[in-house]
């Protein structure tokens, strides 16, 4: 009896489940329709805009950098495309190939070479990245969300952001008419190692990374030193900082109005006018610097090397260096003969063939005298080796170790310095461990 | 009773209906492949080796043609042209008119698949191509391909042209000898020196052993195709450059100069054969319709 009526039970429950079984779609149309509608939604909002789109990159390999570009879609999935990279693509317009494809997104592709893809490109000695990666960047993207005038976007390999924003004919004109203001590129031309940003009683050094789009600003702020790296991109007016930088005071998003006049770039920054030009002394200096580099190789028993010796006025490796024979390095080691022999060398190292590099000659110096203020000071005490044929490199390297005001040392990585004149800050030399 | 109500209770299961409509198929997005407007470089290559040859080539980027994990980028459209003219003259031509279109159609890989960049190694070398199962062949560095006649052309260029052909002709080598082997002595030849570690080895170190390169030192079949694909593309005179360049002494495995040079000249000679017997082709003819293209393109 217990098992029938279990049985009966069981014939219940199956009758009532055993009716129609439709599954109420969430959503009216299909996943193939709905996805093809969005593509199409796309394509005609990217085809559409009348003066096409401006867009920022930022890509995923280098951190703070940005690039803008200037893009036109036609429905023949061809695209007309300006960029900040160069000089060249500012004003050359280029055309590729773009397409729509509904990958695990609906996603837009640059599927040929273009401007986007110099910064991908694995090669290096094309954008200034690293062999292999480039800047990380991508050609390939998800598209995140379209609001109003702007389309976000993921790159799908290394997940670069990117934006694009709908052009004015304004903007539109001022690619296609060759409005770019690169001016800023002629801080390259300013000769000291520091470069002073002065906007009324604000006062930054600034560094500058051209192929990175980088931007790096050092002021005072209550008597303490700070530092903030950001990307910029280039505009008709000059270049437009993202993000903006802040300093605690003020903010500035933007320099404008950029003009190399004189041996300096006068500019304007939040309206007033500013300049970027020569500072021999930086604003914050970290006056320990010098006894640390010091202290570092002698510490190790070993030296500082330098593969390309001084850069003086403008120039890299001013005193050929690079042409001795066999030469391999140049170093700087403290107490080079031995721990407690007061015997610094600044020392050009030779390899022949395959014989461990040797160092061969050079001047010497005492311990340096580190000031106060930050400064080491070499005090020569004559040349010593086998010189070359050709003596010149040797003396002229000489001659700028032998500046009475001495060096300022700065800290630009874990193991690295640059070491600047203090008397005119025109030559420098850059040491790693 | 019980055995009644279970069987009902299962009819129960089964009768109910069950509409498996799967919806509307014929407009899945992407389903028979990407679709574009058809540029004049699209219409090129369709008239030029499609139609032809049923060669496809494939310069719009398509990331799951190559390793995942690669840093790449899509070629220059305006390379596609001059790499294909080339591949056509240099490979293509020869092989045509030494065999014949049937010939050529009946075994050519069928899908070219173009990079613009190199495929860099974490040793920091790299890979200028690539080929999978006799179909598809990947050609890396497109974008710096500079033949004679184009502005910008260095002579250091013309190694990685060479490559783009050697490794062209490396695969087809594989596709012949995979539809008719090759004699089984070639493999007598260098026996014993086979090995896997071939990539710490130069190629100097390989001729030494007498091996034309240091891959063919990867197993027999790499090393009749590379001898193919080196003396096509050295051309003759190259070839015994190589062959004379082994310098005198002994080499690490104990192979003597005169050694080296005469396993390289049997390797040659089987080649040759193999080319006569099986497939009726003048490989010297071949050889010397090759390498003057390449001079034309290069030098």
């Amino acid at each position: 009896m217990k098992t029938n009526l279990f049985c009966l039970i069981l014939v219940l429950i199956t009758g009532l489940y055993a009716c129609k079984k439709e599954l109420d779609p969430v959503f009216d149309k299909s996943p193939d329709a709905r996805i093809n509608e969005t593509l199409r939604q796309y394509q005609a909002v990217l085809t559409g805009a009348p003066y096409g789109w401006k867009a920022l990159v930022y890509p995923a390999g280098v951190p703070n950098s940005v690039f803008s570009f200037f893009f036109r879609f036609n429905d023949s999935n061809r695209v007309q495309m300006f960029s900040d990279l160069d000089g060249t693509s500012s004003v050359k317009m280029r055309e590729s190939s773009w397409r729509l494809k509904s990958l695990q997104q609906p996603s837009l592709l640059f599927d040929t070479y273009s401007y986007l893809h110099v910064l991908c490109d694995p090669d290096a000695g094309n954008n200034g990245g690293s062999y292999g990666q480039g800047l990380g960047s991508d050609f390939e993207f998800a598209i995140n969300s379209l609001h109003g005038d702007t389309i976000e976007l993921t790159g799908r390999f290394h997940s670069s952001k990117a934006l694009l924003v709908k052009a004015t004919q304004q903007d539109m004109d001022n690619y296609y008419q060759h409005r770019m203001n690169r001016d800023i590129d002629s801080v390259s031309a300013i000769l000291t190692y520091f470069r002073r940003l002065t906007a009324g009683n604000a006062k930054y050094d600034i560094r500058i990374s051209q192929n990175l789009h980088l931007m790096n600003f050092t002021w005072v702020y209550k008597g303490k030193a700070q530092t903030f790296t950001t990307g910029y991109y280039y505009t008709p007016d000059g270049i437009r900082l993202s993000p903006a930088f802040n300093d605690s005071t003020s903010v500035i998003s933007s320099i404008d109005n950029i003009r190399w006049s004189n041996g300096q770039l006068t500019c304007s920054v939040n309206g007033s006018a500013a300049t970027i030009g020569e500072t021999v002394r930086p604003l914050a200096l970290d006056v320990n610097a010098p006894q640390r580099w010091y202290k570092y190789a002698l510490d190790r028993g070993r030296y500082w090397g330098s593969d390309e010796g001084f850069h003086v006025n403008g120039a890299d490796d001013a005193f050929h260096i690079r042409s001795l024979p066999d030469f391999f390095q140049l170093v700087f080691w403290p107490q080079a003969q031995g721990a407690g022999v007061d015997f610094d060398m600044l020392g050009f190292v030779l390899k022949v063939g395959d014989a461990r590099p040797t160092l061969s000659y050079g001047p010497a110096y005492t311990q340096p005298d580190f000031t106060s203020d930050g400064r080491a000071v070499f005090s020569d005490i004559g040349l010593y080796g086998k010189l070359p044929p050709d003596k010149t490199p040797v003396l002229r390297s000489r001659a700028v170790m032998a500046n009475p005001q001495g060096f300022y040392l700065i800290q630009v990585g874990p193991v690295a310095y640059d070491m600047v004149s203090a008397s005119d800050g025109k030559s420098w030399i850059s040491w790693s461990f | 009773m019980k055995y009644l109500l279970l069987l009902l209770s299962l009819c129960f299961l089964l009768s109910c209906s069950k509409s498996n409509d799967i919806g509307v198929i014929d407009d899945i997005p992407g389903l028979g492949g990407d679709t574009w407007i058809k540029s004049p470089l699209d219409r090129w290559l369709h008239d030029s080796l499609t139609i032809p040859y049923n060669v496809a080539v494939k310069y719009k980027w398509d990331q799951f043609e190559f390793d995942l994990t690669k840093t790449l980028v899509p070629p220059k459209e305006e390379k596609v042209i001059p790499v294909m003219q080339a591949i056509r003259k240099v490979w293509m031509n020869p092989y045509i008119d030494e065999a014949g279109m049937l010939f050529f159609k009946k075994y050519c890989p069928k899908f070219f698949i173009l990079s613009g960049s190199a495929s860099w190694n974490e040793n920091g070398t790299i890979t200028l191509g690539t080929a999978e199962g006799g179909r598809k062949v990947v050609l890396y560095l497109v974008n710096d391909f500079f033949t004679r006649d184009m502005p910008g052309y260095q002579p250091g260029d013309s190694g990685n042209v060479k490559q783009m052909f050697h490794v062209i002709e490396h695969e087809f080598g594989h596709i012949l000898h995979q539809t008719i082997m090759y004699p089984v002595e070639f493999k007598r030849i260098c026996a014993g020196l086979y090995t896997a570690n071939w990539n710490n080895i130069t190629d100097a170190a390989a001729r030494r052993d007498g091996f034309v390169t240091a891959y063919s030192m990867a197993a027999f079949d790499e090393d009749f195709v590379e001898m193919i694909s080196m003396m096509l593309v050295e051309g003759k005179a190259g070839f015994d450059k190589i062959v004379n360049g082994i310098p005198p002494g002994v080499s690490p495995n104990g192979v003597a100069q005169a050694e080296a040079q005469a396993r390289l000249r049997k390797k040659e000679s089987m080649v040759v054969n193999y080319f006569k017997t099986v497939w009726h082709i003048d490989f010297y003819s071949l050889q010397s319709r090759t390498r003057k293209e390449i001079d034309q393109l290069l030098y």
